[in-house]
């Protein structure tokens, strides 16, 4: 136990005071090209026409890339366990969100790139955007997605849906039903260090990718199946990032970069400005969160209905599996043995929302603890002691049918009353975790237990 | 044109309107100032111009011909940290890194000014320009004021290593 409770230097520390950590865009390689994108102006449109030819004579420009330069260029992040791929790196045809990358230049300078951009000639069809998730299934909704509205992909089904226990049977015997609705916003993770990534094409015929991400062996995934080479002829150089907050998790630059570096022949580094890490790069989702609890007035959750529309922005990326998540935490650290949660991915032309610290589950648990103590409020109880009698114990089952081992909400709770100077009953300070019995085992409660010692 | 950067003379070739921040890290490879916003917004492209600190990315070089440049690689080795520096590394005020910086040269500038302890309102007037998105400003704040108390070197109000107890959870099942 050297390490544990020490104060042990970062392994990094010394560079990072001393200005010697090298972050990608402090790499420094001779003849390095500047990338620049078009980038769609429009929320959703087609593209109607598209000619660079002009734009490629530029003085100082070396290439441009569009989608018919991606060997495979519609991809997915969850295409290994069988969700099909849907997100294009250059949008082809059609632009579902404002920003999004259709063309990229490579050339000598920032300056002359941006002009390369500004020079290729595209025309668009606007089309009717859809912002608002509540209206994505009405019927005359803008359709944005090749498969509606709605990611359809949970098995059978076209949403993550938890069942457990009888729910009528909850809400026909509750003495109070309690309401409440979650609006969690978008959030951008805003790293300090925007989007960057250096891609340099090597004698050996290797690419070096010199990358921002926060997963690498994740992104050298991405770029090899847009790319489709195998994974020896990429080489990549990472681990050092300027914060990431799950922004970092999608590719964002290396891709477009490595295709820019073999057309040109020539290193280039694409460094997005603020504006683009704000318009253009992921956000965390913003979620809308209905929840219903059927309570007794004594303090009993015996039952939840729950429903939950997350944003996922013009594509899928990880929002299934951040889904997924958030279906899986939707009773919080409680005992509630009667649930029917219904959770979608809906599409939007927003940007695609991905990964941010807790990708999922912050959403579900501010939801779930903000209508915890609304509960409390509306029948009257302590909401320290609603969520004391209601935690999890040894024994006790979650929503997706887990057997709780060492179940840690009872000493969490004890322990976090204790520093803000609650004072709780005898009763409640003397709780653990161990396997309900007594009062606390009511019998809407006692089906689980039986039903664990017959499963174990 | 010419800057003294770091102590080393150095002949600019560049356009008199680049932004300083472009000359020191294109032109001279000195790439501490980083490109955050390219706005003015975020602090961490700052350095000491003549012993004050500027956004180098909102300065165009011209304006600044014939000045002393300090950036963050100028203050101090890994082997001879500055008292900010030192104060920064001991009490992980770096946590990714990329705002320090910014942040390093810009206390440095307050605690040489102030030539005696800096309080918590001075360090938050003096670094409010200044982002950083990982540690919340708390260990940056302590950082600073302990390093304009000299309180750098072996801390005693930590234990040094992990041998004592550590604390629990009252109830916990571990």
């Amino acid at each position: 136990m050297k390490a544990v409770g020490a104060r042990l230097p970062r392994y990094d520390g010394l560079g990072h005071v001393t200005g010697r950590t090298q972050f990608v865009d402090d790499v420094r390689v001779g003849r390095t090209l500047w990338v620049k994108a078009l980038r769609s102006p429009h929320h959703h449109a087609a593209i109607t026409s598209m000619e660079t030819s002009k734009a490629e004579k530029l003085k100082g420009v070396h290439a441009i890339v569009t989608c018919a330069d991606v060997p495979k260029n519609v991809y997915g992040h969850l295409e290994a366990l069988g969700v099909p791929a849907d997100e294009p790196l250059l949008a082809d045809g059609e632009v579902r969100y404002k920003g999004q990358p259709i063309a990229a230049v490579a050339a000598e300078s920032e300056e002359a790139a941006r002009a390369a951009v500004e020079a290729i000639e595209i025309s668009f069809e606007e089309r009717e955007p859809l912002f608002d998730i509540r209206k994505a299934l009405d019927g005359e909704a803008p359709q944005i997605h090749q498969w509606g509205n709605v990611y359809p992909h949970y098995g059978p089904y076209n949403h993550r849906r938890v069942r457990k226990g009888d729910i009528e049977w909850a809400f026909e015997n509750a003495d109070a039903i309690v309401e409440g609705v979650y609006r969690p916003q978008a959030i951008e993770q805003m790293p300090m260090e925007t989007q960057v990534a250096l891609a340099v094409p090597e004698a050996s015929g290797r690419l070096t990718i010199y990358s921002c991400t926060q997963a690498m062996y994740f992104s050298m995934g991405v770029v090899a199946a847009h790319l489709q080479v195998p994974l020896n002829k990429l080489k990549f150089i990472g681990g050092t990032v300027g914060g990431g907050f799950g922004g970092k998790v999608d590719t964002a630059a290396d891709t477009v970069c490595a295709l820019l570096a073999l057309k040109s022949r020539r290193p280039v580094k694409w460094r997005w400005t603020r504006e683009e890490e704000f318009l253009a790069s992921s956000t965390r989702a913003p979620w809308h969160i209905e929840i219903a609890d059927a309570v007794t007035n004594d303090g009993w959750i015996l039952g939840r209905r729950m429903l939950t529309l997350h944003d996922s922005g013009a594509y899928s990326r990880f929002s299934p599996y951040g889904v997924t998540k958030h279906a899986f935490h939707h009773t919080g650290a409680y005992t509630i043995p009667n649930l029917r949660f219904d959770g979608f991915v809906v599409y939007t032309n927003r940007v695609p929302t991905t990964a941010m610290r807790g990708f999922g589950v912050t959403s579900v648990s501010f939801a779930v603890e903000t209508h915890l103590t609304r509960v409390a409020h509306a029948i009257g109880m302590d909401p320290w002691q609603l969520r004391l009698k209601n935690a999890n114990r040894i024994g006790d089952t979650s929503g997706n049918g887990v057997a709780m081992k060492d179940p840690s909400t009872v000493p969490v709770t004890l322990a976090a009353a204790e520093r803000v100077g609650v004072e709780l009953p005898a009763e409640f300070r003397q709780m653990t975790p161990e396997p309900r019995s007594g009062d606390l085992l009511p019998e809407h409660l006692r089906e689980q237990q039986r039903l664990n010692g017959e499963d174990s | 044109m010419k800057l003294t950067v770091n102590g080393i003379e150095q002949e600019i070739f560049s356009p008199p309107l680049t932004p300083l921040l472009h000359v020191l890290r294109d032109e001279l490879d000195v790439t501490s100032p980083k490109a955050g916003c390219q706005q003015g917004g975020c602090g961490t492209c700052t350095v000491l111009i003549d012993g004050e600190p500027r956004r180098s990315c909102l300065t165009a070089v011209a304006a600044v011909d014939g000045s002393e440049i300090t950036t963050l690689e100028g203050l101090g080795e890994p082997e001879q940290l500055s008292p900010v520096q030192a104060a920064f590394h001991e009490r992980y005020a770096a946590q990714c890194g990329f705002c320090t910086p910014g942040m390093v040269v810009a206390a440095t500038a307050l605690i040489e000014r102030k030539g005696g302890p800096v309080e918590r309102d001075e360090v938050l007037e003096a670094l409010g320009g200044h982002y950083c998105r990982c540690t919340g400003y708390v260990k940056i704040v302590d950082a600073v004021m302990a390093a304009s108390r000299g309180q750098t070197g072996a801390r005693e109000d930590e234990p040094e290593t992990g041998e004592e107890a550590p604390v629990m959870i009252p109830g916990s099942p571990a």
